[in-house]
């Protein structure tokens, strides 16, 4: 009997071994091997918890993407205004950015730039949609409240995440002229007063 | 079994409706009309109102204004008297179309979705039946279960469970379209579902529409119109041939579905654009 | 010697209160009560135009879809917005299945106990309006209240094999017109110009035309010999005929409508003067051999206009028969709009069952700002006073107080309901 336990623990250690080399040195750069050697596991192993690295990569996302939703499940449980929750979501996502930059990074740097690793397995939001779930179940309160305007969904995401990853690239890029936790507040208050209701 | 029909505020339409019931003849052998609005009856309507007539189960259709004494006064008689009464379609059941013209315009026990105290001392013996217009198996089903001495299992607004536990959406033809989250819908043809884009209120509607259909032929939403929710306590809603929405998300949804699970199977399904799904079904196949 | 006699009209889509004056013997004055107003007007001001399509059809319970087409026919003439052909020709094979079935209903339901001294003869009416109730709800979805004809079409595509299905139905409905009403074949009454011809036959209809006979009632029920019909599609001529000279041009601003006291109904005149509307309007202004037959036998008696009704039946069926025969399904069934006119304003005309059926829609930024509907029933049976008083009072008035009075007053076949809207 396989003991479930370790097999998960085994499963996240691969999964944060090759989330850092990914988002550090790219998706084609990173080789099984080296995950492997990485984490200290042989590549035979490896193979064994996941069939290839486009498995693996997805996996990733999925996991990210697990990650950033039960964080903003709590603030969709919380009873806070949805100005407040913009801005407990905003600091979410640059809190995440800078303790794991990995995980924004390879959204950013992987997700978003090796679309043909996604294609299969990945077809549109399915693999991000614990992530967007909680996103549309935010936007759909604060609407159903009054407090934000209604209009199309992506008009809403777009104007939201472009922002966020946006931001963390200019972080990434050392352009900054403050801290990247710095923006919250500024941030918020303009996502805030772009999608108000009137 | 004894059964008088009276009406109110209403467009006769349940009246009607029960005439397509399809054996009606036969069925009316073990019942008797003590007064019929459309049928021959015993009584007329004169001498219904002038004198007590025995009556078993006391049938309302239409919704009533609490400023007409002389109905209420008749109401009350047969009610008394009565051993079940049934409100028959959504104007009797809940107020309907007709209560929007004036407060004092209420169904019987209910103001849409409010219970009401008012003739609370009938409430054990009535049954909610509503629908714009009742299908006629419906209220054929429950009388002759009555007459037979079935117990009928009720929800909490007293309505049948064997035609109201369902919604409108079970036995669509157009579910596949609503499966797999195909939002593209245009009126005149055969596909797609009007659930995302033209109001259609099936998933949430209690109803048998599409498990009994509609003179035993078809429903509205098998022939492309949006079901409008037309025995909900809220009938008719503004705007009913839009769903509304919040950033492009469906305001209401299916009954019993909590948001999350939908977006969730939603966005799951969005994801894989099935082929089948965006050609029309009379369409040549390609090799 | 005068008094009052209050008499209660029942199961005529509700019910109706006529008060008679009578003075000698005869019926003096004879005023027309209705009941129970449900102001759909009111309920359609502030919604989105689109609502009216689901909300107009539940003003009536026995003719819903004519108010569907009527108010579908507004809409169009507000936004400019075009329908196929084939759209057009399956609105108006529903729109006269419609028909067909009211005319079913109303004669063995109100017309034949009336005559036949409480007689009943309820399967003629249920086995037709069941089997033509199955024949709509093919298209439509169902019967009553659907609402299936929108702005630009109709909500699905039909094929050929729905349409099959409703041929299949329309033969039955043939046999059972011949099984019930008159045992002949259907273009050959339409052709019949005998009313003796007709009464040779066996049918229901014979029968009580005979009954009408040997009652004495033939002349019974005349009033002014002014007819109106404002739709104008299909079997259907748009015109008016006063005294049997037809006059086609007919302008809507000309009809005013004004309260009348102690009903709830709102009564109407066209140039300050009552009009007849129905199917002996219609058959008055098409100049229908048998009807004009009876017409100059019987003028607008109740004779001419039970006649009048019943012609009509086999009338509307071949009616169906062609239009089925003219459908081009390559057609669309609905053509997309695009946009709707945010300010406009509509006229919808139809022929219901009892005759003229009118919708008006005043739209404003998007919302109906006025609804207007005027019925059969307030053009036919309207109250006014004794020195003008209205067709149906003009009918009533002057007869014995031991005349079928109510054999009169419905052989107008009266919509209560549609009269309170």
């Amino acid at each position: 009997m396989i003991d479930t336990s370790k097999k998960e623990q085994k499963r996240s250690l691969i999964i944060n071994g090759a989330l850092k080399l990914f988002a550090t040195k790219g998706f084609y750069a990173t080789t099984i091997p080296q995950i492997a050697k990485f984490i200290g596991m042989s590549s035979g192993n490896l193979y064994n918890y996941f069939s290839s690295k486009e498995l693996l990569a997805q996996e990733i996302l999925k996991y990210i993407s697990a990650h950033l939703a039960k964080e903003i499940r709590k603030i969709n449980d919380s009873s806070l205004s949805s100005q407040e929750k913009i801005k407990a979501i905003v600091k979410i996502y640059f809190n995440t950015a800078q303790s794991q930059p990995e995980m924004i990074d390879f959204f950013l740097r992987v997700y978003l730039s090796n679309r043909e690793v996604f294609r299969k397995g990945c077809e549109g939001m399915i693999c991000v949609n614990e992530f967007v779930t909680e996103i549309m179940i935010f936007f759909d309160e604060a609407v159903a409240k009054g407090e934000l305007k209604n209009q199309d969904f992506f008009s809403a995401f777009g104007l939201f995440m472009g922002y966020l990853g946006g931001m963390v690239f200019l972080n990434g890029e050392e352009v900054l002229n403050k801290r990247l936790d710095e923006y919250i507040d500024d941030i918020s208050t303009n996502i805030y007063n772009a999608l108000k209701s009137d | 079994m004894k059964l008088l029909w009276l009406q109110k505020i209403t467009c006769n339409g349940n009246a009607h409706s029960f005439l397509n019931y399809p054996n009606l003849t036969e069925w009316m052998e073990d019942f008797e009309w003590v007064y019929h609005p459309l049928l021959p009856s015993t009584y007329s309507l004169k001498e219904i109102q002038s004198d007590i007539k025995e009556c078993d189960i006391l049938m309302i259709e239409g919704a009533i204004d609490r400023e007409d004494s002389l109905f209420l006064e008749l109401f009350y008689r047969y009610a008394n008297e009565a051993k079940y009464i049934l409100t028959l379609g959504t104007c009797a059941t809940f107020g309907g179309i007709f209560a929007q013209a004036k407060d004092s315009i209420k169904g019987l026990h209910f103001d849409k979705e409010n219970r009401l105290d008012e003739f609370g001392k009938f409430w054990q013996k009535s049954i909610s039946l509503p629908g714009c217009p009742l299908q006629p198996q419906v209220l054929a089903g429950v009388l002759n279960a009555i007459k037979e001495g079935i117990s009928i299992p009720l929800d909490k607004m007293h309505r049948p469970k064997y035609y109201y536990a369902y919604t409108v959406h079970n036995g669509c033809t157009r579910n596949e379209y609503f499966e797999y989250k195909i939002d593209e819908h245009r009126f005149g043809e055969l596909e797609g579902c009007m659930f995302y884009e033209h109001g259609c209120q099936g998933t949430y509607t209690h109803n048998s529409c599409n498990k009994i259909l509609w003179n035993s032929v078809n429903s509205k939403t098998r022939a492309g119109q949006p079901c409008m929710g037309c025995s909900e306590p809220n009938f008719p809603d503004d705007d009913l041939w839009r769903t509304k929405k919040n950033m492009g998300i469906p305001a209401k949804l299916p009954t019993g579905v909590p948001k999350r699970a939908y977006l969730s199977l939603a966005g799951v399904a969005k994801a894989f654009k099935i082929d089948r799904f965006y050609h029309p079904l009379m369409e040549d196949e390609s090799e | 010697m005068s008094r009052i006699r209050v008499d209660l009209i029942e199961k005529i889509e509700g019910v109706a209160e006529v008060k008679y004056h009578i003075k000698d013997n005869r019926v003096d004055f004879a005023q027309i009560a209705f009941f129970d107003s449900r102001y759909i007007e009111n309920i359609l001001t502030g919604r989105v135009p689109l609502d009216a399509l689901a909300i107009t059809p539940r003003v009536c319970g026995i003719c819903g879809h004519a108010h569907l087409i009527a108010t579908v026919r507004a809409l169009e003439s507000a936004t400019g917005c075009r329908v196929s052909k084939k759209a057009q020709t399956i609105r108006e094979i529903t729109l006269s299945l419609e028909l067909l079935q009211n005319h079913f209903k109303w004669f063995y339901l109100s017309i034949y106990p009336l005559i036949l001294n409480g007689a009943n003869r309820v399967d003629g009416a249920l086995e037709p309006s069941r089997v033509i109730s199955e024949a709509i709800a093919l298209i439509a979805g169902q019967y009553p209240h659907n609402s299936y004809a929108i702005v630009g079409g109709i909500s699905t595509d039909i094929t050929p094999i729905d349409i099959f299905e409703l041929k299949d139905r329309l033969k039955y409905i043939t046999k059972l017109f011949n099984k019930y009403i008159i045992d002949t074949d259907i273009s050959e009454f339409s052709r019949c110009d005998k009313l003796e011809m007709m009464l040779s036959k066996s049918g229901d209809l014979p029968l009580i035309m005979q009954k009408i006979l040997n009652n004495g009632w033939q002349s019974l029920g005349q009033s002014y010999d002014r007819f109106i019909v404002f739709g104008d599609s299909g079997i259907f001529k748009k015109g008016k005929s006063v005294s049997t000279r037809y006059q086609e041009h007919l302008d809507m601003r000309y009809i005013e409508e004004f309260k009348t006291p102690n009903s709830e109904a709102i009564s109407i005149k066209y140039r300050g003067k009552f009009y007849e509307t129905g199917p002996l309007a219609r058959a008055m202004i098409m100049k229908r051999s048998l009807v004009k037959e009876a017409h100059r036998r019987y003028k607008d008696s109740l004779y001419t206009r039970i006649l009048a009704r019943v012609c009509e039946m086999p009338l509307l069926i071949q009616y169906i028969y062609d239009l089925i025969d003219t459908i081009d399904y390559s057609q669309p069934s609905w053509i997309d709009y695009k946009e709707f006119k945010q300010s406009c304003s509509g006229v919808g005309a139809v022929e219901a069952a009892r005759g003229s059926l009118i919708h008006k829609i005043d739209i404003k930024e998007g919302k109906i700002i006025e609804y207007k509907i005027i019925t059969p029933t307030q053009w036919n049976l309207g109250n006014s006073n004794k020195s003008n008083p209205s067709t149906a009072q003009k009918a009533l008035i002057g007869n014995r107080a031991d005349a079928p009075l109510e054999l009169i007053f419905k052989s107008f076949d009266v919509c209560s309901v549609c009269t309170v809207k």
